[in-house]
């Protein structure tokens, strides 16, 4: 293999630090004694680990997180597949508009999408619930949904479903026994992509979410604007901890190159 | 009334006309080749009758039944796919049961149908595997067994040699045609490759511009093509510029008697029917070139470049620069009043 010139090391390297130190800062703040944000010099403590216990709007807050992204992206990725595959097989007018249309979220500012969508919901007498989440998130995930589960289909050799049609299957057969299961990786990976980023969505949820449906960004960034206290890098500890283990878990069980790429070896 | 009736096909795509007047009748058991370059029509009236595509006009009588107007998954065709299109996410036994499960057959009597099927086709204890795990060969014949599992009443084969190099090319040939001897399944090839076409097929069907140039047997269509290009492309062809005076072919030195009115006419002949003689066509051996068991000659005539084939029989043959006379029996020429282009 080719090695690496001094220069291209050293951009390396420096890529790297700034895309880790953040986080490692982080991790190491919240091991603090000290009740503000500081690097701890005089010992470690689990204080503000135990502090999380004191605060179950921050529990809740996760597990609204996590359903909203499980329900969204599940939404999304039900949408996406039927999408894709007239996307990927039919010519239609208007194809290239419409195309442009679903991804179109991807270009439009967060901000400006939660105030529409709180104009909206407010119109709609459903501001603040569980439902104008889920709706709004499914909006802003479902681009993400949309590319992976097109890429798959768009890359799958259509004479396999014609050696199934041929062998007899009827339509539904030939989706449920041939298509899906040859599209499956790329509509997973769209799945899990469309989870980060509906859990990792603030900018938009921040003028939707109302207490009860608080979910753990808009929580983080509520309780920064009135305390100064390390409680938010101990619970973002606690995510990147989290975070990591689904990954190593994924990784063993799938292969991580698999899951965000949206192939699989099965597909080749 | 024949076993697969095509009569009339047509199929256009806007203005382009992709086949026309396309009539055939196979009879069952027998082993027919669609044969022609790319863009011939060859592939479009092997979708047709799987009912992947929609002839603009014309029918496709199968046994007595249109096929024409039945869904493609009602047709019962077994069909083998260039790219093999087996179904990745399933082993080898899967992928021939897959078929017979479509038709609600019970477990037990499809696993004895699938082990036959694999036997048939050499891939005994190979059940379990997954088409990634095997090679082009192998998954090949998988493609094979679970087209022929279903008993269908055609086999279409579409390009299914392309992907093999020469050596597996060959093997697959002899196997595919002992197994449709042995099964008597009607099959339609379609391909590109005159050598695999003649060697497999009891009649060929060439194909150029979406029309068809001949139906033949392929030692007929070889040794009589009907028209300049199925000379050229089943195998090499000289095509000479003559003219019959009084009963006498004349080409050049050469001279025959024929029978045929007088004028100018095309003559052509295989490389391999023209031998070096004492009287004849008069040349000059400007290239030679060693195959093994043959020599192959151009020699410069007055007619043009002519390709010469030689058995390597230990005769003595010229050499490059040598005057040599050419001639053949008129048994082994063709002629036509048609274009006097050198082919």
């Amino acid at each position: 293999m080719k090695k690496n010139g001094f220069l291209a090391l050293a951009f390396h390297t420096v890529f790297v630090i700034f895309m880790v130190a953040p986080i490692l800062v982080v991790c190491v703040v919240a091991f603090t004694p000290e009740g503000f944000l500081s690097l701890p010099t005089n010992g470690l403590s689990l204080r503000w680990f135990r502090a999380i216990a004191d605060y179950p709007e921050f529990i809740r807050a996760f597990w609204t997180s996590v359903y909203l992204g499980a329900v969204s992206s599940t939404i999304a990725v039900i949408l996406a597949v039927p999408a894709a595959l007239a996307f990927s097989r039919y010519a239609f007018p208007g194809k290239g508009a419409l195309s442009a249309f679903f991804l179109s979220p991807l270009m439009i500012p967060h901000v400006v999408l939660g105030i529409a969508f709180l104009r909206f919901f407010t119109q709609g007498g459903i501001s603040g619930t569980m439902t104008a989440l889920i709706i709004a998130h499914v909006v802003v995930v479902f681009p993400f949904a949309l590319r992976l589960t097109l890429s798959a289909a768009t890359g799958m050799d259509r004479s396999i479903e014609s050696a199934a049609i041929s062998l007899g299957a009827s339509n539904f057969t030939l989706f449920r026994r041939v298509t899906l299961p040859l599209i499956l990786p790329g509509v997973i990976s769209g799945w899990a992509l469309s989870f980060i980023q509906s859990f990792d969505e603030v900018t938009m949820t921040v003028f939707l979410a109302a207490p009860g449906t608080e979910t753990l960004p808009v929580r983080m960034f509520l309780y920064v604007q009135d305390n100064i206290d390390p409680l938010v890098t101990s619970v973002s500890a606690v995510v990147i901890a989290i975070t990591m283990a689904v990954l190593i878990i994924l990784d063993r069980l799938y292969g991580l190159d698999a899951v965000l790429s949206g192939h699989s070896d099965r597909n080749s | 009334m024949s076993f697969l009736e095509l009569s009339d096909l047509r199929k256009t795509y806007g203005n382009v006309v992709a086949l026309e007047n396309f009539n055939l009748s196979v009879e069952k058991g027998e082993f027919i080749s669609l044969l022609g370059p790319s863009g011939c029509g060859k592939t479009t009236t092997l979708q047709m009758i799987a009912g992947f595509t929609e002839p603009t006009s014309g029918r496709i009588v199968l046994g007595g039944r249109d096929l024409v107007s039945m869904p493609p998954a009602k047709r019962g065709l077994g069909i083998v796919f260039q790219s093999y299109a087996l179904f990745p996410h399933l082993t080898a036994a899967e992928n021939v049961a897959f078929g017979l499960e479509m038709r609600g057959i019970d477990r037990a009597s499809r696993e004895e149908r699938v082990r036959e099927a694999l036997a048939m086709v050499g891939l005994k204890g190979y059940e379990d595997r997954y088409p990634r795990r095997m090679s082009g060969g192998q998954q090949q014949r998988v493609a094979v067994a679970r087209a022929l599992v279903i008993r269908p009443e055609i086999l279409l084969l579409d390009e299914p040699l392309s992907n093999l190099d020469a050596k597996m090319r060959e093997e697959m040939q002899s196997e595919l045609l002992s197994i449709q001897r042995r099964l008597g399944t009607t099959t339609i090839l379609v391909t590109h490759d005159q050598q695999e076409a003649m060697a497999l097929s009891n009649r060929v069907v060439v194909m150029s511009k979406g029309r068809i140039e001949q139906i033949a047997t392929p030692v007929e269509a070889y040794n009589n093509p009907a028209s300049s290009f199925v000379a050229s492309f089943l195998g090499k062809t000289n095509t000479l510029s003559g003219e019959i005076r009084g009963g006498t072919l004349v080409v050049g030195e050469f001279r025959a008697a024929v029978s045929g009115a007088d004028g100018p006419v095309a003559v052509t002949l295989r490389p391999e029917k023209m031998r070096f003689d004492s009287t004849g066509l008069r040349g000059t051996v400007t290239a030679r070139v060693f195959q093994g068991n043959c020599w192959s000659y151009q020699v410069q005539t007055a007619q043009g470049e002519v390709l010469v084939l030689r058995q390597n029989d230990g005769q003595p043959l010229p050499v490059e620069g040598d005057a040599v006379f050419l001639s053949w029996s008129p048994a082994d020429m063709g002629l036509r009043r048609e274009g006097l282009s050198h082919g």
